[in-house]
């Protein structure tokens, strides 16, 4: 497996991917933080697992803002060599969340996929098997994580 | 769940949550005879909404409702929430509490592989003694876990800044005593069960996983190390005291069932050296810090990850300077683990009777898979 720090690693892929970054730091030698934008979503992926050696899905979530009304999806990803955790996030407009599955890249994004999209409300394109995960299957309740949602008892 | 639509020829077999192995879950078959074409997993029987409860909870009452993601294992369960707020709070721990934290989780660890261990064994269908024995020796965990915290389960003992109880006087050598007791009974667990031709006729070469596989598919914990691949979160990341002992990544080559099994059985034997470590050379000191329980923590993220008994288990913190924090995402073992489950059927010939073994080779805990 291919070693590469956390810090060359963001250098080098801010010097392969200059359109794609949003915005790409490591604060700490275990953690590197990835924001890319929209359209390079997908093709940054695929060069992170190919070129980069992230072969590692972890996890994946999102977080509710609706102060600046969008939601962040992120994924959690790790490099096997060098042991460090990239957090890969991507900024979706909170009004019609959506995006392409990243199933096509990393399979088992699936069940982490599947959950986003029941507790908040995301549409992920092209995901496999996009059937109900967590919430019981007549659930009509809305999409729980979301900061507006009120359940039993909440005002 | 709504079901997907299967092929006229296959036949789909609906096993669990009332099957005696199948735990709080559902899983669907689809079979051709003997043959397991597909596994799905319809996991959400014990969902409750924790990362929910937490945005409504201040940061120490929250420690409560993540205690209880996994009850065999609470120690591991709380300590990465505990170790994600005292990132975000600043907080220091006294050199002691974190001696004592490492002992707890240990104890936690053995606690969680014997009950793995002992419904593997039960799964086969040729030792449910073994299962019997494995439940009376974790009582000898569970007595200690009852004079050190008062609760044998569920106990909560940590919070950021310390622990809530210094060791009892006489504990050490309890300790020292349950490590002698337990290393002599190991070796009638490996006589009786991982030796035995019976098991090894059950376990061997089945369900493998290949360390190409185990990467792709984020395995995680003994099925991620029974593959033979050495990530361990205790020593990538150290937290607590486990860069000050001596211990060992335990990993196994063969990639299959039995390998998975001989991990947890070797990594019980590395936590009774942790255990018997810290009884003999743990500090003096005070076991707690001054922390204001209704503590406000400055806005930002924070990301800690710990080594549960069932794998790599991750809370990402988002604070924005209240008392509560803004949303709390936990990446749980159990659930990464669930998705290799799924695919095992389409990586080798899966057979009905074995669906058990496997499934109990992953070591599911559906509490923490669904939060």
């Amino acid at each position: 497996m291919s070693k590469i720090s956390a810090a060359d690693f963001v250098k080098a892929f801010q010097k392969a991917h200059p359109e794609a970054v949003k915005s790409i730091e490591s604060t700490d030698p275990r953690r590197a933080d990835l924001v890319v934008n929209n359209e390079s979503f997908i093709d940054a992926a695929k060069s992170l697992r190919d070129n980069f050696g992230l072969l590692m899905p972890v996890s994946g979530g999102a977080i509710d803002y609706p102060d600046d009304n969008r939601i962040q999806m992120i994924y959690y990803l790790m490099h096997p060599g060098s042991r460090f955790m990239l957090t890969y996030r991507v900024d979706l407009n909170r009004d019609e969340p959506k995006l392409p599955s990243l199933t096509q890249v990393w399979d088992a994004m699936s069940f982490h996929e599947r959950e986003a999209h029941e507790m908040f409300g995301i549409e992920f394109d092209g995901h496999p098997n996009m059937i109900p995960f967590l919430l019981p299957p007549d659930w009509k309740g809305g999409h729980p994580l979301l900061k507006d949602f009120k359940g039993e008892g909440q005002q | 769940m709504r079901e997907p639509m299967i092929e006229p020829d296959v036949m789909r077999i609906s096993w669990g949550p009332q099957h005696p192995m199948s735990g709080q879950t559902r899983v669907l078959l689809d079979v051709d005879g003997e043959k397991v074409h597909r596994i799905i997993a319809d996991l959400g029987f014990t969902h409750r909404g924790i990362e929910k409860i937490l945005e409504n909870r201040s940061f120490f009452s929250g420690i409560i409702p993540v205690d209880r993601m996994a009850m065999v294992d609470t120690a591991n369960m709380s300590i990465g929430y505990v170790t994600a707020i005292e990132k975000a709070a600043g907080l220091e721990v006294p050199e002691r509490a974190k001696w004592i934290r490492t002992l707890v989780c240990e104890m936690s660890r053995i606690n969680s592989h014997l009950y793995a261990f002992g419904l593997q064994a039960e799964s086969t269908g040729y030792f449910p003694a073994v299962f019997l024995w494995t439940t009376v020796d974790r009582e000898v965990l569970l007595d200690l876990f009852e004079e050190l915290t008062g609760a044998r389960w569920s106990f909560n003992h940590f919070f950021p800044g310390g622990v809530h109880h210094d060791l009892p006087d006489g504990f050490a050598d309890k300790v020292l005593k349950a490590v002698k007791y337990l290393r002599g009974r190991f070796k009638d667990y490996w006589d009786a069960m991982v030796e035995n031709p019976l098991f090894e006729n059950r376990c061997d070469g089945v369900a493998i996983l290949k360390p190409k596989d185990a990467l792709k598919l984020g395995a995680t914990g003994p099925v991620l190390r029974g593959s033979g691949i050495d990530i361990d979160m205790r020593r990538e990341e150290p937290y607590d005291a486990y860069g000050d002992l001596e211990w060992e990544v335990i990993t196994e080559d063969a990639c299959d069932v039995m390998a998975r099994t001989k991990v947890r059985y070797h990594e019980i034997g590395q936590a009774l050296n942790i255990m018997e470590q810290i009884a003999q050379s743990i500090p003096d000191g005070p076991v707690k810090g001054r922390v204001n329980a209704f503590m406000r923590v400055p806005e930002g993220e924070y990301i800690s990850r710990v080594e549960a008994g069932r794998g790599e288990l991750g809370f990402h913190l988002f604070t924005n300077g209240t008392g509560n924090p803004y949303r709390v995402k936990i990446n749980s073992p159990t659930l990464r683990n669930m998705y290799v489950f799924e695919r095992l059927a389409e990586l080798n010939e899966v057979f009905v009777a074995d669906i058990p073994v496997i499934i109990n080779s992953i070591d599911p805990w559906y509490l923490d898979s669904d939060r």
